[in-house]
């Protein structure tokens, strides 16, 4: 909850002011633990609620699958990206052209038609020499989604370096720095404060796109819900199942947002 | 053309190890023809759609009235939040399933088909996006020039229509170009609830034909070329409504 406050993005007074039982945030889970108490106290728990609680532990190992992708494919696609951005700056022009292309298949082609070039074109286990290494699904989605965020991370690197006004070049210059240490020790740190809020954009948008992985078969928290919805076979608990669904989501990508919004407002005043 | 250019195109493809001949069966051809046709008719509907539900929800956000603002400012934070696939599920399976269950005791059928609710996910969806681009671009009308036009007498309406709004979609459009571009690729979502466009009808071809990687590169031309064409609209939107005095 302190996190919280310290990312209050409004700069309106924070609702701790009013001490920690005005925040609506305390309210609500309070009132969730209260009907808890109440229903196991008098074993008066809807069907429903048993139902999703023992789903409950299913439901986040299912999400922890579609974390552990994204993490993945943000991982290869920041290195990727980073590589490919520093590739779009070289004086060549024949590499600038590639880049450019490269950029441009991948930032305008649709993820999930990328999840399924990657998990149908490549093979389900790999040759290597004489062992037979499996390539799993799970993998070619984290390949299938580093594919675009190496695109969008090199455009928001070259973004940010060609952001940085050329006359710090030249005054670096002239003070005798050589290109390399002009380029770690001046360029560089800011390029990195400007890149972080983008940065984090694209991370919550390709933690959201890990749910496309369902579609080619990999289980995850959607398809997970599937699952419990069709077993539990209930109207109900369909609904609450997927509102649950949403639930997580938002509560994994909802702070990120807050916080990256807190950068760049704490950015803008620098 | 089709009895003497595409024998003659698939033929040609072939050594390079591109195996077209899917083309070739009529049935085939017409099916992937057909998703063609309803990709489109999704971004010629949602385009619309998204831009006017942008416009509600933008003047929802800047109306200033707390019981309007509120809402629609938690409405922008879930959407921008959750994935496109688990509202569309929300919207089909348990929307869709709720309103079937209300109309069977009055013996009306659902009227909603995959197709529509993905038209109206897609809206809402990148309406938020489209609201939060055009309450950025209101925010960016200069104070002095609205102060300006509030001294020559204009009214408040006139001020709305004449100065504030063709302004704040000038600032706005850029990003709303943008969002455009990501509304097309979008779309392919659809596959996901069985609507027949391009990407779903590929998988049917696909599963019969192992031709994966020739489909998909028809696919990735097909989302270039529509890409391209909202982004070529917009440029020439932005360069048809360029604002003497901003950019180059």
């Amino acid at each position: 909850m302190a996190n919280e406050h310290a990312l209050n993005p409004t700069g309106r007074p924070a609702a701790a002011d009013a001490g920690p039982w005005r925040n609506p945030w305390t309210l609500a889970a309070l009132g969730a633990a209260a009907v808890l108490t109440f229903w196991s106290a008098t074993g008066s728990t809807p069907a429903v609620v048993t139902h999703l609680w023992r789903w409950l532990p299913v439901l986040l190992r299912g999400l922890l699958v579609n974390i552990e992708i994204s993490v993945l494919a943000m991982a290869l696609g920041t290195l990727a990206g980073l590589a490919i951005g520093a590739l779009s700056l070289s004086p060549s022009r024949a590499l600038r052209v590639g880049v450019r292309w490269y950029v441009q298949v991948f930032r305008n082609a649709p993820v999930l038609v990328l999840i399924y070039f990657t998990t149908y074109v490549f093979p389900f286990e790999l040759q290597v020499s004489t062992w037979v290494v499996p390539f799993p699904d799970w993998i070619k989605v984290v390949l299938g989604l580093a594919l675009p965020a190496s695109a969008i991370v090199a455009e928001i690197f070259r973004g940010a370096i060609q952001s940085i006004p050329s006359a710090q070049w030249e005054a670096a210059q002239s003070l005798a720095f050589r290109r390399s240490e002009i380029f770690r020790l001046i360029v560089l740190p800011q390029c990195v404060r400007r890149m972080l809020p983008p940065w984090m954009n694209l991370y919550a948008s390709i933690t959201m796109s890990t749910s496309l992985a369902s579609l080619v078969g990999v289980h995850d928290v959607v398809d997970t819900a599937q699952i419990a919805s069709n077993t539990v076979a209930r109207t109900d608990f369909t609904i609450l199942v997927y509102c649950t669904l949403l639930g997580l989501f938002f509560a994994y990508c909802y702070p990120i947002a807050r916080a990256t919004r807190a950068l760049e407002r704490r950015h803008e005043r620098h | 053309m089709t009895d003497g250019l595409l024998p003659a195109l698939v033929a040609a493809l072939k050594p390079l190890g591109l195996n077209y001949a899917f083309a070739l069966d009529p049935g085939e051809r017409q099916a992937f023809v057909r998703g063609l046709g309803v990709t489109l008719q999704l971004c010629l509907l949602t385009i619309p759609g998204s831009l006017l539900s942008g416009v509600a929800i933008a003047a929802a956000l800047t109306s200033g009235r707390r019981w309007l603002v509120r809402p629609a400012r938690a409405f922008v934070e879930v959407t921008r939040n959750t994935p496109t696939l688990v509202q569309l599920y929300c919207a089909f399976l348990v929307l869709n399933m709720l309103i079937t269950q209300q109309l069977k005791p009055l013996g009306g059928t659902n009227p909603l088909g995959p197709f529509v609710w993905v038209v109206i996910v897609v809206s809402l969806h990148k309406g938020v996006f489209h609201a939060e681009a055009l309450r950025a671009g209101i925010e960016a009308v200069p104070r002095v020039t609205l102060e300006a036009a509030r001294s020559l007498g204009f009214s408040q309406r006139q001020l709305l229509a004449r100065v504030e709004l063709p302004l704040a979609v000038r600032f706005a459009l850029p990003s709303l170009v943008n969002n455009l571009v990501d509304l097309v690729k979008m779309t392919a979502v659809a596959s996901a609830i069985a609507v027949g466009d391009v990407t779903y009808e590929s998988i049917m071809i696909w599963t019969q034909r192992d031709n994966v990687l020739e489909l998909l590169l028809l696919i990735l031309l097909y989302f270039g070329l529509l890409t391209w064409l909202v982004s070529l609209a917009g440029r020439w939107l932005e360069r048809r409504w360029r604002m003497p005095g901003y950019g180059q």
